[in-house]
């Protein structure tokens, strides 16, 4: 393939398309029942308390108890897992030799980005890579953007290429195809990488069971309260979680800003799929079932730009939670397995109790705390609710942010975590279930970039 | 005058939380009226089938 020719054919793979499950009648019927059963439930609570009488009080505060419970010990087990991690990472050797590495950037209407996404990857320290910019026809003067670096930079050399548009998965894979290295880096190109994130993501590549690694992606557009609480979230989701998981070298989401490959890892797998709107998470999923363990780098930083609203932050994680769901039901198999690798379903079970279990049992859990202050009066108990998560939240925080080395101002957003960032992303993480469950259409969702990065 | 610290902290969290669910539903139906205002694009427009054609390319018969 010539490099200067400036469009190449379109492509002949499918395009992203989305499984109906059910037909629009049933979806309405299966629509009005939820909606009845839940204002029938509502209207009997509250107006026959007295008839359900302590049975249901006891079950309320056993609900509550274990919830509060189940929350201890999910930290408790998190935050000693990645302490293990951590503890191995600090006895790691540095590699003796740096393998060549491709970096695949897939763009589609990044105009505003796209170059200092670039200029950030020429800075790299890192003896021997190539540069793949892929523009998914975009209509915004991306490639033409992208033109401009085309060529050989000090020994880099930065191959640019155009197609028809056909989604993420699709250009992801159109840039693999034509990388020779054998790792290959996966970004997004709204993402900057640290110059020495290389070098350090190819170091769990040493152990020849990694099929991938998964970097370490932190906001870089923290200038109001929803990029902030965003930024602590990646602190302490990448901190906490992905460390516990990558203990056990089976990290659940290689994420899109800053995903390794071993290029034998993806051939095997066939390649990103286009059918979910979570082709990250669905890759992740296909290289534990063929076998190969996935790790996590923390020195592997990639910086991204979160949204900076509301709407914004509530369509990126709609689209999250019903492309998670997607990727589950289309691997639902791997959930019964067990024959080899144990790891596969539970980490996949564990992407079910995040996604479905836990945002359902944290909206219910508020509503039933508020509930019984309200009917019961008894408010010491809400205020004692209250003040125990928040401090566990904050010494949480505080442990994240310190191991991260990041600014400790952070820590004061744990207070509004909970009961308010929480709770919006868990009602949208609810509404894109039932809407997955009924099979609702839905679309992309690009996200309007501000050029911060 | 003596305040009550407890009943006033109850009801700063009692409200904090009805008003960020109410916020979070109304977000989230916001969302879904901004999203099917949005023009589509080209690529959706090819999926459902609906794309303007300007130009129908010309092939020779024979």
């Amino acid at each position: 393939m010539d490099n200067n020719v400036p469009v190449t054919p379109p492509e002949t793979e499918p395009k992203p398309t989305v499984k109906r499950p059910m037909r629009p009648m049933m979806q309405l019927l299966i629509s009005i029942a939820i909606i009845a059963v839940v204002v029938i439930a509502t209207v009997f609570l509250f107006k026959y308390p007295q008839k359900l009488g302590p049975i249901f009080i006891t079950a309320l505060v056993v609900t509550l108890a274990s919830f509060l419970l189940l929350l201890i010990l999910r930290h408790f087990i998190l935050i000693w897992f990645s302490y293990l991690h951590q503890r191995e990472l600090s006895q790691g050797e540095p590699p003796d030799v740096y393998p060549f590495v491709s970096i695949i950037v897939p763009a589609f209407n990044e105009a505003e980005v796209i170059q200092s996404s670039l200029s950030s990857l020429l800075e790299l320290r890192y003896p021997y890579y190539e540069i793949i910019a892929v523009d998914d026809g975009s209509t915004d003067g991306t490639f033409e953007r992208m033109r401009e670096f085309e060529g050989n930079h000090y020994g880099v050399k930065v191959s640019v290429f155009r197609k028809e548009n056909s989604g993420k998965a699709d250009t992801l894979n159109y840039g693999i195809r034509r990388s020779k290295a054998p790792i290959v880096v996966c970004m997004d190109s709204d993402s900057r990488l640290t110059p020495d994130a290389l070098r350090y993501a190819v170091r769990p590549f040493a152990d020849p069971h990694v099929g991938a690694v998964a970097g370490n992606v932190k906001v870089i557009n923290r200038h109001n309260i929803w990029t902030k609480l965003q930024a602590l979230e990646y602190i302490e989701g990448l901190n906490i979680v992905r460390k516990a998981q990558a203990f056990w070298r089976s990290v659940n989401v290689i994420p899109g800003p800053i995903g390794i490959f071993r290029r034998t890892a993806i051939e095997a797998t066939g390649g990103y799929d286009s059918d979910t709107f979570a082709e990250d998470f669905d890759m992740t999923v296909k290289i534990l079932s063929a076998g190969w363990k996935i790790n996590y780098e923390p020195k592997a930083v990639a910086f991204t730009e979160a949204p900076e609203v509301l709407l914004d932050i509530i369509k990126q994680r709609y689209r999250w939670s019903r492309g998670i769901l997607q990727a589950l039901r289309k691997q639902k198999h791997l959930l019964a397995s067990t024959g080899g690798n144990i790891t596969t379903p539970l980490s996949l079970w564990y992407m079910i109790f995040e996604g479905l279990v836990w945002p359902a049992m944290n909206i219910f859990s508020n509503l039933f705390f508020v509930w019984i202050a309200l009917i019961y009066g008894m408010t010491k108990l809400l205020v004692m609710w209250w003040i125990l998560l928040t401090i566990l939240d904050l010494l949480i925080a505080i442990h994240a942010i310190l191991m991260e080395r990041e600014d400790i101002g952070l820590a004061i957003y744990a207070v509004f975590y909970r009961s308010f960032y929480i709770l919006i992303i868990d009602v949208t993480k609810l509404f894109a279930t039932l809407e997955e469950l009924v099979g609702l259409d839905m679309s992309w969702g690009k996200l309007a970039r501000k050029g911060r990065i | 005058m003596r305040f009550d610290w407890v009943n006033i902290l109850a009801t700063v969290i009692f409200v904090s939380i009805v008003v960020t669910l109410i916020l979070a539903v109304a977000s989230y139906f916001a969302y879904k009226v901004r999203e099917a205002r949005r023009p589509k694009t080209a690529s959706e427009l090819r999926q459902e089938g609906k794309v303007k054609v300007f130009f129908n390319e010309y092939t020779p018969k024979g």
